[in-house]
């Protein structure tokens, strides 16, 4: 608090000016493309680096989701999202407790296996895991995305969860062992819930990551069927080559869901971001 | 208690359906691409063993391999050179304003983190348009007209378009991760400081700079490995070109895996790869071993 007492209030508002003149200048880009999401496909070759869409062209966002298939990618994004992000909660908190509170001799060498995942770049799995996943023949099926997605999640996460449950004391699970609780239950019954800020924390980067994730879902999906959300812009660079009033609609459309996760939950994108970048 | 904590049954419960999905698509997969690189497939009929052919050829003729190592060079520089003081700065300010302002550009400044790269990189293909993109309308507006470039095709402008891209997308990671590490310098060392008669400027390269080193340090291992692993933003802009102007490791192997159909020169190429960005985690590693971070 005392920070905010130390300046001056002719320097805190030099400070709103410059930051607010720059915010606008880094969010510039993503105004232009609304805006003209608004107008007229034509209109982007007038002059104007701005314009007032008169009257605003609704149907470019009708025309944008019918064509831009948005209802199913948006299905098959939820799916494929919605089965990692649980597995990756699941499998990170069961290895952090077995990582952190059980006695066994492998335990700190199969963690820093584990953890290795984060050094590993996800472009260098492209091609093995392509041959390896049409010989078991579950390329182009929601396996080909769920199983990378929670293979790449789970370092992160588990470096997440092994500090969280390291710092949960220890007497009510010793209490419940006394009672006669078995670990599926101290897990949970007392971890789980204890455990809610990081597994929030987990929920929402790993959300993120796999949501917009694009370059995996190209390589693995070869047809239509389950292709997720990212694919709307795709597929409209080159079918509505020039119609780019309606290109933009459908890339502000497929930009609005991580908008409107990353708004409501900013704490914890911003706690999981800077936990993360510790190990990053 | 100790009987319950140790029993085999439930740790091999716990851990092997994570262990098994992580061994299964990140491990042995590279393993596999070892094998793969020393041979010549094609990616359909049988692969032929040839040892260390490709990893020869890579090394000693293949232009295109060194010119993707040099722009991942160009653009971590341009992180931490440019990208990462300007962070900084902002990152200071932030800190400074307090209050509601601190939370609003807070998430104001990472927002182009969060749309995904599908849509950013196309808005920029948009943006970076002769005829009709945002850029060279503010060069008419500024009547600097004879700026104007076909910035993503031409030769000469390309590697630098897709830097400004992926300075502008990445900049609110940059300064998030500075943010934190200010919120992590105790108060009370600015007022000793003060009552030292240390003030303004000097507060900064004394204080903050200093005692912000590890996350520094941090934050310039996670740019160069950035710029390492850069993909998604060349594939959907330029796709390396024109020609190999700005092409990045990543996007190499996977147009010789699937464009030219060389498979087994593609997963040589993804070895080395791997190996590079495994040399640079570690490097770093060791020399801020002696550092300990805090947030």
């Amino acid at each position: 608090m005392s920070k905010q007492s130390s300046i001056a209030k002719r320097d805190k508002t030099i400070l709103l000016i410059l930051l607010g003149v720059f915010s606008i200048g880094q969010l510039f880009p993503l105004v232009w493309l609304v805006d003209f999401s608004l107008c007229k496909s034509g209109d982007v070759y007038g002059a104007n680096i701005l314009k007032i869409p008169s009257p605003p062209q609704y149907i470019n966002y009708i025309v944008a989701w019918r064509d831009g298939k948005i209802p199913q990618y948006f299905i098959n994004s939820v799916i494929v999202n919605f089965v990692s992000v649980f597995l990756v909660v699941l499998f990170s908190l069961m290895m952090g407790y077995a990582f952190v509170r059980m006695n066994w001799k492998w335990s700190n060498r199969v963690l820093t296996y584990v953890l290795l995942g984060l050094m590993i770049p996800i472009h260098a799995t492209l091609l093995p895991n392509f041959v390896i996943f049409r010989q078991l023949n579950i390329l182009d099926s929601y396996f080909a995305l769920i199983i990378p997605y929670v293979a790449f999640s789970l370092p992160q996460a588990v470096f997440l969860m092994t500090g969280f449950i390291g710092s949960i004391p220890r007497a009510l699970e010793e209490s419940a062992i006394i009672d006669g609780c078995g670990i599926f239950r101290i897990l949970f019954q007392i971890i789980l819930p204890l455990s809610k800020p990081a597994l929030v924390t987990v929920t929402v980067t790993t959300f993120l990551n796999t949501w917009n994730e694009f370059i995996m879902a190209a390589t693995y999906l070869t047809s239509d069927r389950f292709r997720t959300l990212p694919f709307s812009v795709y597929n409209f660079a080159g079918q509505y080559a020039s119609n780019y009033a309606v290109q933009f609609a459908v890339m502000t459309i497929v930009a609005l869901p991580s908008l409107i996760v990353y708004i409501a939950l900013n704490e914890q994108v911003t706690k999981g971001v800077t936990l993360g970048a510790v190990k990053g | 208690m100790q009987k319950v904590l140790s029993d085999k049954k439930t740790i091999l419960l716990l851990v092997l359906p994570g262990l098994l999905i992580y061994t299964f698509a990140i491990l042995f997969p590279i393993i596999l691409s070892i094998y793969l690189g020393m041979t010549d497939w094609s990616g359909i009929g049988k692969p032929n063993f040839i040892g260390l052919e490709n990893f020869k050829k890579i090394i000693f003729s293949d232009t295109t391999f060194w010119k993707s190592l040099r722009n991942a060079i160009f653009l971590a520089l341009a992180y931490v050179f440019v990208q990462h003081p300007i962070a900084l700065i902002f990152a200071i300010m932030i800190d400074k304003i307090g209050g509601k302002p601190e939370k609003v550009f807070r998430t104001i400044f990472f927002i182009p983190c969060v749309i995904p790269v599908v849509v950013t990189s196309r808005m920029w293909v948009s943006l970076y348009d002769p005829q009709y993109g945002l850029i060279n309308k503010i060069l008419d507006f500024l009547h600097l007209g004879f700026l104007k470039q076909q910035w993503l095709g031409d030769m000469k402008t390309a590697l630098i378009s897709v830097i400004i891209i992926c300075m502008w997308q990445g900049f609110g990671w940059a300064l998030l991760i500075y943010y934190a590490g200010l919120k992590g310098i105790p108060e009370e060392l600015y007022e000793a400081a003060r009552i030292d008669g240390a003030t303004g400027f000097k507060l900064y390269t004394k204080i903050t700079v200093p005692l912000l080193k590890p996350v520094i340090k941090v934050n310039f291992t996670i740019a160069i490995i950035y710029a390492l692993k850069q993909m998604e933003t060349v594939y959907l802009t330029t796709n390396g070109g024109p020609g190999d102007a700005s092409q990045f490791l990543a996007n190499y192997l996977y147009i010789r895996a699937f464009n030219s159909y060389q498979y087994g020169y593609a997963n040589a190429i993804s070895v080395l790869f791997v190996i590079a960005c495994l040399a640079v985690n570690i490097f770093f590693q060791k020399i801020f071993k002696s550092e300990n971070y805090e947030f």
